[in-house]
């Protein structure tokens, strides 16, 4: 068809073909969201940007200084600190969750007996409120008699500190947030997988393709869009993690542990200096933004794949 | 060659079972703890209790406030996942059935939303609700919770209602009814089972969050679950027993209600990943 016999008409982008008081109609069935949203979201995060460029207290803002507050932020060790744990903490999280998500999506894509009660289980750890998850870890890494430590006796090793050794303690919230994080990669990548057309891979095998070959020439071009957007949702959500870091460590200790969430957090709540605290929440916003909108690419990519 | 596929099957299932043990592990021990006096969980090696005692449900039903966040947990989560369900619904059937380039733009604007850092909007927000008066109340965290799950409810509800042909409606706006009307009398009854399933999903996602009940719950009368059960980490850490027995009940409601939403969890994690 010509494309020109379509011609460009803004009105009926926005009102569609509906004559009269129709036309309005969509737009009354979003007036209860949007009134929500503008309120909640709209309204605060333009605050929170407005207020990086303030001094003050939560009980008194103070005046505009400019942007003071970004020039004084690179100065900060704590803030260069946080960052660096920030992207340790996503990037270590995307690798190990995907990987064992995928292990065992992979697994449950096979004939097992009890499958289906397989799969329940396997989501426990991701649908636990977090205070459960990290009471259950803080047992198993408890110092004396914890269950990990327990078990290092039995074999005659020395007890290990987790939560009061910087070391430690960041590979005990990066392991948990693995855990936490490892059913949302393997249930959707059990998804993807059992999208695929079982016949690629009997044709496959009769022209003699090893298991090996069968996953990399048929299972992962199926998956690899999926997964591209499951990574950048996953650092997403792991930058913007609170819970897992804050009910384990507090970001601790000596901020070894601390991430940008946290630390604005505690430049706000704890410190009591908002603009600071706004200043970090920004800078993670366009960090985030970044992310965000490499992810809306990729899923209109992957949208279009499957049409 | 059957009985060497079966045997196969087998170690499969052997395998899988014990990843399942493995990786729940840390639950099942807080699980069998909470039937442990905390002398016994701190001094025996065998995991299962010995003499499984009901102390620890007693001191936490008695000496904490544990019923009073029970309470508050489902006041706030019940009243978050109304309002939501309430304005997502409405959202959902017209992103559904128009197609227009503003509902487009909101679509888009939700899924960014979404990446964006809560602390960013807590620190006005606590500003503003202390100046209102909603700080400590209860109705502060309803608002925000309902505007933090509405955009996954609004895109479940929209791919939901893409499933009800659109005849059916048209139908009926040809006889004379009207488009609200005929969303009330014929779509919203065929979408029950999709209705309860997405407002499961919210009550589990309220009800579990830890972060914004932590800033705008601080009075112990008021305190959810995650935030009472954190206040007594720091007050009586030591306390295994307790400690283990809140969190044995604090998992059961969502264990149950994840049960009845089981089967939407596909649907969900494409619909998060793939579709946005």
């Amino acid at each position: 068809m010509n494309p020109r016999a379509v011609p460009f008409d803004l009105k009926s982008l926005v009102f569609g073909r509906q004559a009269g008081r129709a036309r309005m109609l969509p737009y009354l069935f979003l007036i209860p969201s949007l009134a929500l949203i503008i309120l909640i979201q709209f309204y605060p995060f333009a605050t929170g940007v407005s207020y990086s460029l303030r001094e003050g207290s939560l009980l008194k803002l103070e005046d505009f200084v400019g942007l003071q507050n970004y020039q004084k932020l690179p100065g900060i060790a704590d803030f260069w600190r946080a960052l660096g744990f920030s992207g340790l903490f996503a990037l270590t999280n995307v690798v190990g969750s995907y990987l064992l998500g995928l292990g065992l999506a992979l697994l449950l894509n096979l004939d097992i007996p009890g499958r289906k009660f397989f799969r329940i289980a396997l989501l426990i750890p991701w649908i636990l409120p977090s205070i459960v998850s990290v009471i259950s870890w803080r047992w198993m890494i408890a110092d004396q008699y914890g269950l990990v430590n327990m078990g290092l006796k039995l074999v005659g090793m020395n007890p290990i500190y987790f939560l009061s050794t910087e070391n430690w303690a960041s590979v005990s919230v990066i392991v948990v947030k693995i855990w936490r994080s490892y059913p949302f990669m393997m249930i959707s990548c059990l998804a993807a997988l059992q999208a695929i057309d079982r016949e690629l891979y009997e044709a496959a095998s009769i022209d003699g393709a090893g298991r090996w070959q069968l996953f990399r020439f048929i299972t992962f071009p199926h998956i690899k869009n999926v997964s591209i957007v499951l990574w950048i949702l996953m650092t997403i959500y792991s930058i913007n993690d609170f819970d897992t870091i804050w009910l384990l460590t507090m970001g601790g200790p000596s901020y070894a542990t601390e991430n940008l969430i946290i630390l604005a957090y505690r430049y706000t709540f704890g410190a009591n200096k908002v603009g600071m605290g706004s200043t970090i929440a920004v800078i993670t916003l366009l960090i985030l933004l970044v992310l965000g909108t490499f992810m809306l690419n990729r899923q209109s990519k992957t949208a279009f794949d499957q049409e | 060659m059957h009985r060497h596929r079966q045997l196969k099957r087998t170690l499969l299932f052997l395998l899988v079972l014990f990843i399942v043990i493995f990786l729940n592990l840390p639950v099942i021990v807080t699980v069998l703890n909470s039937f442990k006096a905390t002398t016994a969980i701190l001094s025996e090696t065998n995991i299962i209790p010995s003499q499984p005692t009901l102390e620890n449900y007693e001191r936490v039903s008695q000496q904490t406030p544990y019923w009073t966040w029970f309470k508050n947990s489902m006041i706030v989560t019940g009243g978050a996942t109304l309002l939501c369900i309430l304005s997502a619904t409405l959202a959902g059937y017209a992103l559904s059935r128009f197609r227009l380039v503003l509902l487009t733009v909101y679509s888009r604007s939700l899924l960014m939303l979404q990446t964006f850092p809560l602390i960013l909007a807590l620190i006005p927000l606590f500003i503003l609700f202390r100046d209102l008066k909603l700080v400590n109340t209860y109705l502060g965290p309803i608002l925000i919770y309902a505007v933090a799950q509405l955009p996954f409810a609004t895109w479940m509800f929209k791919s939901f209602f893409d499933a009800i042909p659109k005849e059916l409606e048209e139908a009926a706006v040809i006889d004379g009814c009207s488009q609200i009307k005929a969303f009330r009398l014929i779509v919203l009854p065929l979408s029950g089972p999709a209705i309860a399933a997405v407002t499961i999903f919210a009550f589990l996602f309220v009800y579990n969050e830890f972060f914004i009940a932590n800033i705008f719950l601080r009075k112990e009368e008021l305190m959810t679950i995650p935030v009472g059960i954190q206040m007594f980490i720091q007050q009586f850490g030591a306390d295994w027993g307790s400690l283990m027995a809140a969190a044995t009940l604090a998992m059961l409601p969502t264990l149950i209600f994840f049960m009845f939403v089981e089967k939407y969890i596909v649907h969900l994690a494409v619909g998060g990943a793939v579709k946005g």
